[in-house]
């Protein structure tokens, strides 16, 4: 399984305060679909970033897999570690879609027989089949943010970051990125949510782990994390839509929509 | 009875180039003072509908309108659009795009615009501490708007128009970036803005949030209006229900198979539920 161990991290921005305050943050990951939530500012992107060392930590240990991040480079990372940006005009420069998710890796070095099926199953997966040809800016937020994933899984990356992927998402794409994180983590990779989407995460990710302030407050199975008020209320989080519902029916904890149905039917 | 604020009038609208109508036969009105949440699928037409509100389709956009557009009585085909932007304000869904790229400091980026309208310095000074006040940006007032997070760059972004004090808000998916508590100030906002008689159109994924702020919603696919009125009414059609999805409570109800019309909000939800179980 794709282990995440970060021990004792400790970072600052240039000019700005720790985001992870003493000890520094200590987190440990395995496989899976894994929602990270919090507050704005608690800290969530940066420990994405330091996963794949765009950011490098001033203390403490960052491993991936087996792998030190510490000294190595963003690019050595690429392979390891699956990034789509939040704003996928931070992550798109190439001419047609096709260039876009090829990049990696092709960039990686890896062979032409190897990047063709890999890019094709990519997009496949983001639902681009036909849009190969396009240029990536001529497509409206909601496919740009797709190519972001498709380019994000084309090197077949154990781990997979998603950050705040629902965002400018229609139903449909919503249930398409729900069917793919629960497809990536099937396959033995650790799918690493940043998100608001507090439905989203009820319905795609089994675990979460909530920061507040630069510190986990909880790592452990979805429904724990909302079944407790004062959790959800510390870290700034909401109560899913389905949880409320089945509160206010008195059932007992849900976060699925197939956990609120079973419940109601048995009650 | 005053002018409404906006009003679509058969409206068809390509943009250059492109192969197929972004906007195709709208007709709609928004009266002023109303409160309209717009919702439907990607390529539905949402995002044209603010443009073409603003007058940037097809005044910077280019390509062709048919039909008339009329804000507060007035064709946007004969009105440019900075004029406009003294009654209307439309908030992007990228707030980037809306940065000035002129100015170096939150306060100064949020003045702009009044500025560039021509307001004397005393009052804009007065609407900047107004509209940092109202976002929550006051302690970030010296930073640099490229220096800021995704979700502040959108608060400094709706700070510059509510600066403008516009009458009609356009909003394309204002809180996209901001979390839950930041999420909630801002429809704080804005329904304080309602109460004192802006008119808003808000476009919004998060149905149930429309549901809840919204007294009428407007659902598109194809460029085309697919039903226009409550939400509960929206909600309650088929084809509304395929092309733009349904808020949690309606979705749950009907996979039940509690019979229509289905709840969109939580206290309807529990009473269709409930009801059901006793």
């Amino acid at each position: 399984m794709p282990e995440v161990r970060l021990d004792g991290v400790r970072f600052s921005y240039p000019g700005g305060a720790d985001v992870y305050p003493e000890p520094g943050l200590s987190l440990s990951l395995d496989g899976g679909a894994v929602a990270l939530v919090g507050e704005n500012g608690a800290g969530k992107t940066t420990l994405t970033k330091l996963l794949n060392g765009l950011l490098r930590p001033r203390a403490g240990s960052v491993r991936v897999a087996g792998v030190d991040v510490t000294g190595r480079s963003a690019a050595a990372m690429a392979p390891v570690v699956g990034y789509a940006f939040q704003n996928p005009d931070d992550q798109l420069f190439e001419r047609t879609v096709r260039a876009e998710v090829s990049f990696g890796p092709r960039a990686l070095g890896r062979p032409p027989a190897e990047v063709g099926p890999a890019v094709e199953r990519a997009l496949q997966r983001c639902g681009l089949g036909g849009r190969e040809d396009v240029h990536p800016h001529d497509l409206g937020l909601s496919e740009r943010k797709w190519v972001a994933i498709a380019s994000a899984l084309a090197a077949d990356p154990p781990v997979v970051v998603l950050d705040e992927p629902t965002l400018g998402q229609d139903h449909r794409s919503r249930q398409r990125l729900a069917a793919l994180v629960a497809t990536l983590a099937g396959e033995e990779r650790l799918v690493l949510v940043v998100t608001h989407d507090m439905d989203f995460v009820a319905e795609a990710c089994p675990t979460a782990v909530v920061l507040t302030r630069g510190t986990v407050r909880f790592t452990g199975p979805t429904a724990d994390a909302f079944a407790d008020e004062a959790l959800v209320a510390e870290a700034g989080l909401r109560t899913p839509h389905v949880t409320r519902l089945a509160r206010a029916l008195g059932l007992g904890p849900c976060v699925t929509e197939a956990d609120l149905l079973e419940g109601w039917t048995v009650a | 009875m005053s002018e409404p604020a906006l009003v679509l009038d058969d409206v068809t609208y390509r943009y250059e180039e492109a192969e197929s109508d972004a906007l195709a036969g709208v007709r709609l009105s928004v009266a002023a003072g109303e409160w309209v949440g717009v919702v439907g699928p990607t390529n539905a037409g949402k995002s044209t509908l603010c443009l073409a509100a603003m007058g940037l389709a097809p005044h910077f956009f280019g390509g062709r309108l048919r039909g008339a557009v009329r804000v507060f009585g007035s064709d946007s085909l004969t009105v440019p659009v900075p004029e406009r932007s003294a009654d209307v304000g439309l908030l992007f869904q990228n707030p980037f795009t809306q940065l000035s790229g002129a100015r170096e400091r939150v306060d100064e980026e949020i003045g702009f615009g009044p500025e560039c309208h021509g307001v004397a310095p005393a009052e804009v000074d007065e609407r900047v501490a107004d509209a940092m006040r109202l976002v929550g940006l006051e302690d970030l007032a010296g930073r640099h708007p490229l220096d800021l997070s995704g979700g502040q760059l959108q608060r400094l972004a709706l700070a510059g128009l509510l600066a403008m004090r516009p009458r009609l808000l356009l909003l394309d998916e204002p809180t996209s970036q901001l979390d839950p508590a930041g999420t909630e100030a801002i429809f704080d906002v804005l329904t304080a803005l309602h109460e004192r008689g802006t008119t808003i159109v808000l476009v919004e994924h998060r149905l149930e949030l429309l549901c809840e702020v919204c007294p009428r919603v407007i659902a598109m696919a194809g460029g085309r209006v697919l039903a226009d009125g409550a939400p509960e009414r929206v909600f309650n059609d088929e084809a509304v229900l395929a092309e733009a999805g349904a808020p949690a409570y309606c979705r749950l109800a009907r996979a039940a198979g509690l019979p229509p019309p289905w709840p969109v909000r939580l206290d309807d939800a529990v009473a269709a539920f409930g009801g059901r179980r006793a």
